[in-house]
């Protein structure tokens, strides 16, 4: 396991004249950084890998501090909201050591499994290190040391063995050659490449849950002085860089991975949201699936055994909603767990992103919407779930693998649309099929309307489509009030794109209130009624265009 | 936590018990558990309120009041009733699916399909046991009694007993009585004990032993008479004090829960099951004031992109507190 090399600190909060956060990039842990000036709510200090880098563990060495949290970034990061969580907030005093400053320097090792599976699988080039100390004003914090380190060579042996089944459910996919680097229709909504190798970090070393974890200082001290022994030997970490250098240039223009052909290190800095993704279509053989020939028969089974052997799991619904689905799903013979279990199929969900979505998809279950069930229901016969399936990156692959012979060509999801029609007709179709659920009057032209948006429509036939990201997924918005310069028609556009309902009305169903105009009385009696609503400034759905993720809304709320 | 809250004895009594009556009828009713929050919250807010609220008007300026139900207290102070609630209480729908679900095991969602199946009253209930599940037939067999609520003596009693018992299975385990009877209340509606034992932690497997043990034991000895349920982690069921009260009288049955949690989550749980449920949310909205979230398991720190930190040590209900920098109620004082 190689310590990654720091190249220099990029900012810090503040720093003591005498501890400064040069120290860190040193291997002596009697040097500290520590915070100008005690009492600080908060310190950070952002440090700059030499190169990009896979982080596996952590060590740290606090300095008074009572919470340590650590988050990756790329150099064009610049907000909080630029970093992702590698090391969740973790715990180094208790609120009555922080008091009477006791135990200061608690070392704490993070080995993989403490770190957010996520991050810790893609490279990154910054850190940004998060102290807190909420118990006491009189205390200078900050760090004596930090330490990170790069997944062992795969020739290493494993240091210790057996427990990787686990993660073995990361299955990766690694065909399709990315079709190559020609800029392709709506490549900006598309995420950007495809083979994935087969990640190191697979590796897992052993580590110990709480209580060993954690370690009283004078021990391990010795033990690190050892390990910096070792590591002296490579050239020592380029110190006194000016922390207003370069970098922070770079940071104009987000760093969008964009198709970086068959490079095996860009393809592996690639999301793993993605990978997932990839290893996800096709939903390997689940008892379920079966065989298209049988589809007349197995329409005419009876209502209660619609749904037999389906073993399903709910995610996101609401009550009364909720149980109705339920009730459905059980009268058609299905059975119905509260939680994922090993026997559990299918996990019927509201919107993506929900804890259950997240674990399911890495456990490899199958993930529907509600339409199945309902429509099961309604139309009183077995339908295929694979139309119904959630996540719209498997949906090429499955319209190719699936050619059902029930003729409603109209009941085809719009998931399914990509393949053959453009991005921009897919907005319109979303916009469109919102618009007719809302008004209940059917629009019989697909093309209707909308041709003057596909403007380089025919030029573009041949490329395949690349999927919209679902990042509103199972959201409801209300756009409120007046929006300067036709920005409604902008924010509309972008939140359908996004997958997100737009509600006519101010009903139940919404969440988020859009309005540029700030906050209104009427907020009040609104948030009385539905104490879920959000208020929000268009700015938001704008930087998640912008970003091409998902950002919490919250520093985009519209308070009185 | 029990079927029924005891009621609140205020200057605005009748505010709040009519707020109460619409809460209930949206969570029973309607199922709408917001509608139901948004009522409990402004009834207690008035009950605190230290003076005898006169208009609506006044009320609105309390936290948790807002215009629509402004409206309804004038109404009800101007008339002495409520509309509203008088359409309630004589719809037949209503007043049948609110009893329903006082028997123990109908909630709202089988209250009504009961209902729509004609099943109005007890008797009409007690032609259909044949349709009813396990939990649903003891919950009609010990209606009246689960009705009745328990007097604090014999909450002692009972908590005496259990804890003697306890200790002589294993003097490790720990156990708590949980509810209003913890907050001091003079009377409870069902019994709420937490269970943990050193051995047993989030990081162990789950041990149903420690559980099993527990409740064939008090079995044994005839205080659990019946089963609800009987999970890995929670049994659900039926207890009665075998010796006679003070009057020469059979004790009555009472419902008891028990609730097997690992050691490291025992004290948020102990925290959680005291509550009461109004002082839980404005802890935990003071908790996410402060940067932390809190739940029935754990108290975890919220870092600078909203993502919850590892869960914190916590050995005691203080700890929590002092996480928090909430200044430490005990739990007679939580009752807000």
């Amino acid at each position: 396991m190689p310590e990654i090399k720091l190249k220099h600190v990029v900012s810090c909060s503040t720093e003591d004249s005498t501890h400064k956060a040069d120290n860190l990039l040193s291997s002596d842990t009697y040097r500290k950084w520590k915070a100008a000036r005690p009492g600080e709510k908060q310190t950070s200090v952002i440090l700059q890998f030499e190169k990009e880098e896979q982080v596996h563990s952590i060590d740290i060495g606090n300095e008074g501090s009572a919470f340590i949290e650590v988050l990756v970034g790329n150099s064009s990061a610049v907000k909080d909201q630029d970093y992702e969580v590698l090391l969740v907030t973790s715990s180094f005093m208790s609120p009555t050591e922080s008091r009477n400053g006791t135990n200061t320097n608690r070392v704490r090792f993070f080995g993989p499994n403490q770190l957010q599976k996520s991050t810790s699988q893609e490279k990154w080039d910054r850190v940004k290190i998060v102290c807190t100390q909420p118990y006491s004003k009189n205390i200078a914090y900050g760090l004596t040391f930090v330490k990170f380190h790069s997944p062992p060579d795969k020739n290493d042996p494993p240091t210790s063995s057996p427990k990787l089944t686990k993660l073995g459910q990361f299955r990766v996919k690694d065909e399709s050659p990315s079709s190559g680097p020609s800029l392709q229709p709506g490549s900006l909504f598309f995420s950007r490449d495809s083979a994935t190798k087969p990640s190191t970090s697979l590796k897992v070393r052993e580590v110990n849950l709480y209580g060993a974890k954690t370690v009283t200082p004078p021990a391990k001290r010795k033990f690190e002085f050892s390990k910096e022994r070792q590591s002296a030997s490579g050239p020592p970490p380029a110190k006194k860089m000016s922390p207003a250098g370069s970098p922070e240039t770079k940071a104009t223009t987000p760093k969008y991975k964009q198709s970086p052909v068959g490079t095996p290190t860009s393809s592996a800095q690639k999301s793993s949201e993605k990978k997932k993704k990839e290893s996800q279509p096709k939903p390997e053989p689940k008892p379920k699936p079966k065989p298209k020939t049988k589809s007349k028969s197995e329409q005419q089974v009876p209502f209660n055994r619609i749904l037999e052997g389906v073993v399903f799991v709910l995610s996101g619904f609401q009550n009364p909603f909720r149980g109705e689905l339920r009730e459905k799903a059980l009268e058609m013979g299905a059975k119905y767990r509260t939680d994922w279990t090993p026997d559990s199929t299918h996990l019927i969900c509201a919107f993506a992103n929900t804890p259950k979505y997240s674990q399911v998809k890495s456990a490899g279950g199958i993930i529907v919407r509600k339409e199945w069930v309902m429509d099961c229901h309604k139309r009183k016969e077995k339908i295929s779930y694979k139309r119904y399936l959630m996540d719209g990156a498997e949906s090429s692959s499955e319209s190719e693998m699936e050619v059902d012979d029930q003729s409603e060509e109209e009941e085809i999801e719009t998931k399914m649309w990509p393949t053959m029609y453009s991005s921009c007709q897919r907005v319109e179709s979303r916009q469109k099929k919102a618009a007719a659920e809302e008004s209940s009057v059917k629009e019989e032209d697909p093309y209707g309307g909308s041709t003057d948006e596909n403007t380089d429509a025919e030029a573009e036939e041949d490329h395949p489509i690349p999927e919209l990201p679902d990042f509103l997924n199972g959201k409801h918005f209300f756009l409120y009030g007046k929006f300067p310069n036709n920005e409604r028609r902008l924010l509309l556009r972008y939140i359908v794109a996004f997958n997100g309902v737009i509600e006519e009305y101010m009903s139940d169903k919404v969440q988020f209130v859009v309005t540029s105009e700030g906050w209104h009385e009427s907020f009040e009696d609104a948030l009385m009624e539905n104490c879920n609503l959000n208020f929000v400034k268009p700015a938001w759905i704008y930087a998640i265009n912008e970003r091409q993720k998902m950002l919490p809304y919250q520093p985009y709320t519209v308070v009185p | 936590m029990s079927k029924r809250k005891a009621p609140q004895e205020s200057l605005n009594e009748g505010i709040t018990d009519f707020l109460v009556e619409l809460a209930n009828y949206e969570k029973n009713v309607n199922r709408a558990i917001h509608k139901y929050n948004a009522y409990r919250k402004a009834a207690s807010t008035i009950a605190k309120y230290p003076h005898k609220i006169k208009n609506g008007e006044e009320a609105k300026k309390l936290d948790g009041v807002g215009a629509k139900i402004a409206e309804k207290i004038d109404e009800f102070l101007q008339t002495g009733k409520l509309r509203k609630l008088e359409k309630i209480r004589n719809d037949d729908t209503s007043s049948s699916i609110n009893f329903l679900t006082r028997v123990t095991g109908i909630g709202p969602a089988a209250a009504r399909k009961f209902f729509e199946e004609g099943v109005k009253t007890l008797d009409d209930l007690k032609k259909v046991e044949h349709k009813l599940n396990h939990h649903q037939k003891i919950g009609l067999k010990y209606f009246e009694e689960f009705e009745k609520r328990i007097p604090r003596a014999e909450m002692e009693k009972m908590e005496t007993l259990i804890l003697e018992e306890l200790k002589k299975i294993d003097p490790e385990y720990i156990g708590t009585i949980c509810g209003s009877y913890r907050r001091g209340a003079a009377s409870s509606g069902d019994i709420d004990i937490l269970l943990t034992h050193p051995n047993y932690t989030s990081q162990t497997e789950k041990q149903p032993k420690l559980l099993h043990g527990v409740v064939d034991h008090l079995e044994s000895i005839g205080f659990v008479t019946d089963t609800l349920s009987k999970g890995d982690t929670k049994f659900m069921g039926v207890c009665q004090l075998q010796e006679n009260d003070d009057d020469g009288e059979e004790h009555l049955h009472r419902r008891i829960d028990i609730r097997l949690i690992p050691k490291d989550q025992y004290y948020c749980g102990v925290l959680y099951f005291t509550g009461s449920d109004i002082f839980n949310k404005n802890m935990r909205t003071h908790a996410l004031e402060k940067g932390f979230t809190l739940n029935e398991y754990t108290i975890r720190p919220i870092g600078v992109t909203g993502i919850a930190g590892e869960p914190l040590m916590v050995d005691s209900e203080r700890d929590i507190f002092e996480y928090i920098q909430y200044r430490y109620r005990e739990p007679k004082d939580r009752s807000e």
